[in-house]
């Protein structure tokens, strides 16, 4: 499946901004069924320092300076990706869950150590006790660890109501389970914490999602979102994408752009600013599908929840990138 | 041994305890033989009256410890003992090795851990220690650091055990504390009991700094010569801003906090008057999640955007390093015998106190097993955040809680020995009382290795069985004493007399911030002092005319006081002052000693002392304890209602400190730009406070002109001046000629316009083609108005009684004046906008970054 991306996010500002930093993690990374046919990340005014790094995370990241007083700033990311199917998933062939956990504890290998850090709590997705109950209806003893993640990525779906309104980037994960409700970012945060409250390996993918139009509308541009999901580990399949938003094993449906242990890890953008007084940010994504002679979804399947929101912002209440971008 | 009458014969150590001069069987240990002696010939008494003197000092260098949550006295006078900690040379010399071996082996971990990180690969440290830790920040493994120096400061807390033996109790490796708080015991120590420094041979502090200083330069991104340094402190509310200060004035090191730095280019700049300049080295005093809320937390206001990819690019040296924090945790105690081993080859030298960490299954099942013998602390914070549970103090219940606590989450909790800290001999008036002792020393990076301060920062517990030793708490603090056995060297940096310390070192070096401060400053001391000769007027009167004819000019006295105080009496305007004595004694106490009033005096005194304590690192030591006697006579005074004769005696014993800052301020001072912000700021006030008192006493409608003009002459402090010159009568022209236009009359209008226009054309400024600036063009337009202004008419009267020609031009002044300040503050002072971070709200606003001593 091929795609044209773009993903703008623009921060119009009251009065001149002196200064601009900007840590950008819009740089998609090599992906074993992704190929970018080409990308480029613009950024207007052209930043005096830009600057592409390899994350801790292995991500491509970059920094952007502006220094001359600016009224707006506009980071646009375009590009052409090729989604190739993944791997079908055979759940049960995976590894008892217990084994995992145990398993890592002493895996001094790349994978293994790198997959380790996961384990443990981030800020944003730490590993609830309250959680375990939760968790463990799913992760029965003995059950195969793909099996289950599945099983309690459908259960999120289920429990969880799709609610735009309910949560901001500061509504914590024990808020979010609490209430029963919030958006993507909330839900891949949930089961990650899940997750780790087993002492489970699980990280936090960002990217986009292929939005489908209602049947017999056009495809709306630019009113896509950025998209986050879950991943588990296990040794013998590597790392495992669920979707707990849209109760889908990822497939071609999804780009990946990143990962990390949790949202602020690789937060699309971020950015300090020197003055600017009032701003508005304003987001719009576009996933554009080339090859349309593809499968429609399947019937019956749910239409995926994406909504993308562009909302003025006052100062009196600084607006977090996701509040506005709302990643969903 | 002590003979006669020494304090040592009553001292009884507390059983089951080291004891510092005793041992087991009462003998003394012999490094204290000289000291004791000495306290011995001197006796109690004039050990007590020394140590009267030594208080002062401590309390007019402001020697100081903020307590948080302690909303009015903040500000905590630093508390010290007089007897110091005696350690012998040879016993030294054993730790001095040890702590440089377990600096050498803290360095190579945090190196290792912000490069290859192969100690994990291989196994020698847990990956889950570092994992687990919320003080790994992987941005900072971006950072390779100049030579591989990590740790450049380290400090370590060390304590005895019962057997005499030291432990490491505790390793600050990012921006470790108090070692300013230590050269500042010295500095009382050995001036308060000279002989007995000499004669004990003490080892000198100096060289540490000395050496401090050459390595933070030579460790400059490329080498680059004579670097610029800053020391990053996180601002005046941190609890030791007293140190950040005192340390960086005597480094030679430029104090900024976060906001007067910026990043450009991957460069680091110090926003100064004459622009951004360049900053090769950071000793930072800011804990390492706040120092970036681009990369770390985003939440800081304490920080430098960018300030990471700065270090990543390698064009600034932060020390310590971005990301040492990650050592500095409890968690990480128990690895450090094996990680030892595998650097170095060797044992480790000096043993830390057992420690356990729960997130190993086996070191958890010990602690659960023994948790009623075990301190319980939080693996990865500090004790300000999660303050230690002692297992032998709870109940059952309470340690089944707290086993299910460890349980949920094992990563966070460590077990730790019960340490029995060895005591110390206390001055109690009289006597010696035993006290619980912790030692924190300090090893600094040199070009080959590492070297020790011989001495540090000795903390003492409040009372005799208290097992937790902390300033926040209320413990004190000792001089350490290390003995020579060799002749002392005698290299010092301090300067030789401390009222010699100038004003600012490099004018092009003056941080925006500090000149806003400097001309704050200067407004407040002004207000502050007119108000002074105000209200003395005004009390002057009151007790006069009490024998005398009623004075017409004093309800407009107390109409000009509600004008420069905004506020105003009760019940309304005092018209009739002799009829309401009551009621002005009332007024004058809310207007002198009113806390929430502010701009009452004692308000005045207080912001005066802030602001002095703002720039403790660019005033010098006589002009901060004139700033801090104002306050502190005032506080003082505020306690207890005066009548009106304490009142003038208060207020004629005020002018003295005040005289006495103007007469520093142009005497003492370096006339950099620190100095003429200073100036500025005060002629701006004392411009709108004669403008003022002129339109209050000799624009109105008055039957009685001349003690209306007689006061002006007074409350101005120009009768003198008049008297000399004119020998007549007193009349309204030649009053608003010396008042307003004589510009050789340091109090008048013209005076104050023509200074503010002489120091603004020596501001730095962008070439503008020959052009004025707006500030010049400003100022110019004033003082030409003024010169050009005709006496004969504004004396004028018009059909109403009124000079509404002066009114006006009066007006028209303090309107100018008051945008003329805001032109300054927006061209030098608000280079520090502020900084909005657009990702994520702020989580915690008020969270610092701090560390506790």
């Amino acid at each position: 499946m091929q795609y044209r991306l773009t993903h703008i996010t623009e921060y119009h500002y009251g009065v001149a901004a002196t200064v601009s930093h900007s840590a950008v993690h819009m740089l998609p990374r090599e992906v074993s069924n992704q190929t970018w046919q080409n990308f480029d990340l613009i950024i207007t005014p052209t930043p005096d320092v830009f600057q592409k790094h390899v994350d801790f995370f292995g991500n491509s990241a970059a920094f952007a300076a502006v220094q001359q007083p600016h009224k707006q700033l506009i980071i646009k990311l375009v590009g052409t990706v090729d989604v190739q199917p993944r791997q079908p998933l055979l759940q049960n062939m995976s590894r008892p869950w217990e084994q995992v956990r145990d398993k890592l504890i002493t895996d001094l290998t790349n994978d293994g150590l790198d997959a380790y850090q996961y384990c443990f709590d981030s800020p944003l997705a730490p590993g609830l006790q309250m959680l375990q109950a939760y968790t463990l209806k799913s992760f029965t003893p003995g059950r195969p660890i793909l099996d289950a993640a599945k099983d309690l990525s459908e259960r999120i779906h289920v429990d969880f109501k799709f609610d735009p309104t309910s949560t901001t980037i500061l509504t914590t994960v024990q808020k979010v389970f609490e209430q029963r409700s919030g958006v993507c970012q909330d839900f891949a945060h949930l089961m990650i914490a899940c997750l780790r409250s087993l002492d489970l390996p699980a990280r936090y993918v960002s990217g986009y999602l292929r939005t489908y139009p209602p049947p017999g509308k056009p495809r709306l541009i630019g009113a896509d979102a950025s998209h986050a999901w879950a991943a588990v580990y296990c040794p013998d399949n590597g790392w495992v994408d669920f979707d707990p938003t849209n109760s889908q094993i990822v497939n071609n449906d999804h780009i990946t752009l990143a990962w990390g242990r949790d949202f602020e890890d690789v937060s699309p953008v971020k950015g300090v600013v020197l003055g600017g007084g009032n701003h508005q940010i304003r987001v719009s994504v576009d996933v554009e599908p080339l090859n349309t002679s593809t499968l429609a979804p399947v019937v019956g399947q749910n239409m995926s929840q994406s909504q993308s929101q562009s909302q003025p912002s006052t100062q009196s209440q600084l607006p977090s990138q996701s509040q506005s971008q709302n990643v969903n | 041994m002590p003979t006669i009458n020494s304090p040592a014969n009553d001292y009884s150590p507390l059983a089951g305890t080291y004891d510092e001069l005793l041992d087991a069987s009462g003998n003394m240990h012999p490094q204290w033989g000289k000291l004791v002696e000495g306290f011995a010939q001197m006796g109690a008494q004039t050990v007590n009256s020394r140590w009267v003197n030594a208080q002062r000092l401590i309390q007019d260098n402001g020697v100081t410890y903020n307590v948080y949550g302690d909303p009015h006295g903040m500000e905590r006078p630093w508390a010290l003992d007089p007897v110091p900690l005696v350690i012998a040379h040879d016993e030294w010399a054993k730790l001095e090795k040890a702590l440089i071996q377990r600096a050498f082996v803290l360095n190579h971990v945090l190196t290792n851990l912000h490069g290859s990180r192969s100690l994990i690969t291989s196994n020698v440290l847990p990956a889950d220690m570092v994992y687990a830790n919320p003080h790994f920040l992987r941005p900072c493994t971006a950072i390779r650091q100049r030579k591989d120096q990590h740790l450049v400061l380290y400090g370590v807390d060390i304590a005895r055990n019962p057997a005499g033996q030291w432990w490491v109790v505790d390793d600050r490796t990012q921006a470790p504390s108090g070692a300013g708080y230590a050269l500042e015991n010295r500095v009382v120590m050995s001036r308060t009991f000279p002989n007995l420094f000499r004669q004990c041979g003490v080892q000198r502090l100096a060289m540490f700094f000395s050496k401090l200083r050459e390595t933070l330069a030579h460790l400059a991104p490329q080498g680059r010569d004579n670097p610029r340094i800053v020391l990053l402190t996180p601002g005046p509310y941190n609890e030791t801003y007293f140190e950040h200060a005192y340390l960086a004035r005597y480094l030679g090191f430029t104090l900024a906090e976060g906001g007067d730095l910026a990043v450009r280019n991957n460069k680091v700049y110090l926003k100064t008057l004459s622009g951004l300049q360049r900053v090769d080295v950071i000793l930072r005093r800011l804990d390492d999640e706040y120092c970036d809320p681009l990369e770390l937390r985003n939440d800081s206001q304490l920080g430098v955007a960018g300030l990471v990819q700065a270090a990543a690019a390698g064009e600034v040296t932060i020390a310590n390093a971005l990301g040492s924090g990650v050592i500095e945790t409890p968690a990480f105690m128990p690895f450090f015998r094996s990680l030892c081993r595998k650097i170095t080859g060797e044992e480790a030298l000096l043993p830390s106190v057992a420690t356990w960490w729960c997130g190993h299954q086996q070191a958890r099942t010990y602690v659960l097993e023994h948790l009623h013998e075990l301190v319980i602390k939080s693996a990865f914070d500090g004790p300000h955040k999660t303050p230690p549970i002692f297992g032998q103090s709870l109940t059952k219940p309470q340690i089944d809680e707290l086993k299910a606590k460890i349980l949920a989450n094992p990563h966070h909790y460590i077990g730790q020995e019960s340490v029995t800290l060895s005591t110390v001999p206390t001055w109690q008036g009289d006597c010696l009382v035993p006290r619980h002792l912790l030692l924190r020393v300090y090893v600094a990076a040199t070009e080959d290795g590492y070297t020790v301060m011989p001495g540090g920062l000795s903390r003492i517990s409040s009372a005799q069985d208290s097992k937790i030793i902390s300033m926040q708490k209320g413990g004190g603090s000792k001089d350490a004493w290390v003995l020579s056995d060799g002749p002392v060297n005698m290299f010092s940096l301090l300067p030789t007399d401390v009222s010699n310390v100038k004003l600012a070192r490099q004018t092009q070096d003056l941080p925006s911030r500090v000149a806003d401060t400097m001309f704050w400053l200067g407004r407040y001391v002004e207000r502050a002092e007119s108000l002074v000769r105000l209200c003395r007027s005004i009390i002057q009167r009151m007790i006069d005319q009490v024998m005398e004819e009623s004075c017409p000019e004093l309800p407009r006295l107390f109409t000009l006081l509600g004008r420069k105080t905004f506020a105003t009496p009760e019940n309304g305007p005092i018209q009739s002052p002799l009829e309401e004595y009551d009621r002005v004694i009332g007024y004058l106490q809310m207007v002198l000693f009113e806390r929430e009033l502010d701009f009452g005096l004692l308000s005045m005194a207080h912001h005066i002392r802030r602001l002095g304590s703002v720039v403790r690192d660019r005033i010098s030591l006589d002009t901060w304890r004139i700033l801090s006697q104002i306050d502190r006579r005032l506080s003082q005074a505020a306690v207890t209602p005066l009548d009106m004769t304490e009142q003038l005696e208060l207020l004629d014993e005020l002018l003295v400190p005040f005289t006495a800052f103007a007469g520093f301020s142009h005497e003492s001072m370096t006339q950099g730009q620190g100095w003429r912000f200073l100036m500025m700021g005060r002629r701006v006030e004392r411009a709108l406070f004669t403008a003022t008192l002129l339109d209050e006493l000799v624009v109105p409608q008055e039957e009685h002109e001349l003690p209306m003009l007689d006061a002006a002459l007074e409350i101005a402090s120009s009768n003198m001046t008049y008297r000399s010159r004119y020998q007549t009568t007193v009349a309204a022209l030649p009053v608003l000629d010396l008042l307003l236009i004589d510009e050789t009359n340091p109090q008048s209008v013209g005076f104050q316009l023509n200074e503010l226009s002489r120091h603004i054309d020596t501001l730095p400024r962008e070439i503008l083609d020959g052009q004025r600036t707006s500030e010049q063009k400003h100022i110019l337009k004033l003082l030409s108005e003024l010169r050009l202004a005709d006496v004969q008419q504004l004396s004028q009267r018009d059909s109403l009684g009124r000079r509404s020609e002066l009114s006006d031009l009066l007006n028209r002044l303090v309107s100018e004046l008051l945008e003329l300040n805001d032109q300054l503050t927006q061209r030098y002072l608000v280079h520090a906008q502020p900084l909005q971070s657009l990702s994520v709200t702020s989580l915690n606003p008020q969270s610092l970054g701090m560390e506790a001593v």
